[in-house]
């Protein structure tokens, strides 16, 4: 194991900063504690949201994305990032400016106007990949950080959808991640707090609030999530877990809006592997904001006790 | 000698180099289209129906993913752009992932969803995304109680982005004006009051 520290910008996005600070806060600190650095990228915005931004004019979404490449391009340092919606933006576009010379092109002359060049240096990675990266992290080391095992609580990990999605157009540094059925290795880094990552049924299926749909029909969304729910709840999960802070905002608020919309009840607490990993490591709930979650994760908490 | 392979009749030979079935109200560069701003086959498509199978919104809706692909290769432009479904793919990519012959369906609905835009046919939810990020740069942007949370939490109040360095807004206005998209945004959007 290399005393060396990794050094990243990290790419925060819209909804961890502006709804699940402790997200942002725990991928900081736990990360230090992996010797993974993340370092502020100044002035970046939204990534932009891939579906709503996408689906109006693409070349807006490759100029807007570029604009937040090149500012992590003038700190030339890759990008670490905690949201598959920003994963589907930035690394989908730096790897399309860098493989379309026209695209680039296009791109270029507009950012020509705000004195900006996007010149394809840098790479774009998900923290959560980094974690599992055995060149930078590992499981090993992942388990070797943490101080207060999460014994005792069974947990199902959804996945998501634009981390991994689709398969041929995306590669990954770290070995054994790109598998889209039935992927295992987040049920790893799960095991790796001393928590039990359980099966359900029809586990990659999305979380319902991409592409815009919880924005243009949420009744069809949430019927979705309840889906989901549904099989999580199936076999036993004490918590839900993912990497992106949408999925988990439709999760958690969903919750409470099919208990408003269908008038089913759900208590699932839902956490970013970011605020899980935080935990085991020793944070408290307050160091969190665990608070602002929209369903108690109070129950899961007791559990831990 | 060897001889091009093709029918006496000129017309008829112009006729059935045409390999794709049209009827009248059809839009030949509609196909053409979808595939340039989606960078994606559709032509290539055979309806196995795979994409409709793997996709989460189709069972609870008519929504039908291959529709639309069939569409885009019939140039049924006025079916595809005006049918509400289009809205209701969450690109989550599982057709993407899992079709036989290396198509993106999901990017045949961002292209087709583009081409809508440019027709003014677009649900109001993402135009208000526009004007959010167009003000903050944000889509979802900050707000007085996550602002306390995150000073409890030793963080600033604003993040490190254009919520804390506000002089990076004026070049993200300058792109979206660049493409005249906050005008058509506010323009649809009062025309809807």
């Amino acid at each position: 194991m290399s005393g060396k520290t990794h050094q990243y910008a990290f790419f925060l996005g819209c909804i961890a900063p502006n709804r699940y600070p402790g997200i942002e806060s725990a991928a900081i600190k736990t990360s230090r504690n992996l010797g993974i650095e993340l370092l502020p990228l100044k002035g970046a915005s939204c990534c932009p949201a891939p579906g709503a931004f996408g689906s109006i004019d693409l070349k807006v979404w490759y100029a807007m994305a570029a604009r937040n490449l090149v500012l992590a391009e003038q700190m030339n340092t890759d990008i670490a990032l905690i949201c598959n919606g920003c994963y589907k933006s930035i690394w989908e576009v730096n790897h399309k400016l860098k493989h379309h010379d026209e695209l680039r092109d296009d791109v270029n002359e507009v950012l020509k106007e705000i004195d900006m060049e996007f010149k394809g240096t840098i790479n774009v990675r998900h923290l959560a990949e980094i974690y599992y990266d055995e060149k930078i992290c590992g499981v090993a080391k992942l388990a070797d950080s943490i101080t207060t095992p999460l014994k005792g609580v069974k947990i199902a990990v959804h996945y998501g959808c634009h981390l991994l999605k689709p398969r041929k157009e995306r590669e990954f540094e770290a070995e054994g991640v790109g598998d889209t059925e039935n992927p295992m290795w987040m049920e790893e880094l799960v095991a790796a707090l001393g928590a039990e990552p359980v099966q359900y049924r029809n586990k990659m299926q999305c979380c319902g609030a991409g592409g815009g749909v919880r924005g243009y029909d949420i009744a069809h969304a949430l019927d979705i999530t309840n889906e989901k729910l549904i099989n999580m709840s199936e076999v036993g999960a004490d918590a839900i877990t993912e990497v992106c802070p949408f999925c988990q905002l439709q999760f958690d608020r969903g919750q409470i809006e099919i208990g408003e919309k269908f008038g089913v009840e759900w208590a699932i607490p839902v956490l970013h592997y970011n605020e899980l990993l935080g935990l085991a490591q020793g944070m408290s709930p307050q160091d969190l904001a665990l608070d602002l979650h929209g369903i108690s994760c109070e129950p899961f908490l007791n559990k831990l006790r | 000698m060897a001889k091009a392979k093709g029918y006496s009749d000129e017309n008829l030979s112009v006729r059935l180099a045409d390999r794709y079935y049209r009827t009248e109200d059809a839009s030949p560069d509609f196909l053409k289209n979808v595939e340039k701003i989606g960078m994606t086959i559709a032509h290539m498509c055979y309806q196995c129906g795979t994409c409709t199978g793997s996709c989460p919104s189709a069972p609870r809706s008519s929504y039908r993913i291959r529709k639309f692909v069939r569409r885009a290769v019939l140039g049924l432009e006025n079916d595809a752009l005006t049918d509400p479904d289009l809205w209701l793919c969450t690109t989550c990519y599982s057709c993407t992932d899992r079709c036989p012959r290396d198509i993106a369906p999901t990017d045949i609905i961002m292209a087709m969803r583009n081409l809508a835009f440019k027709r003014e046919i677009v649900p109001r939810n993402f135009l208000n995304t526009v004007q959010f990020i167009y003000k903050t740069g944000h889509g979802v942007p900050n707000n007085d109680v996550n602002r306390a949370a995150r000073v409890r939490l030793g963080l600033e109040a604003e993040p490190e982005t254009t919520a804390k360095y506000a002089e990076f807004i004026p070049g993200i206005q300058k792109i979206l004006d660049h493409y005249g998209l906050k005008d058509k945004a506010d323009e649809i959007l009062a025309e809807g009051q």
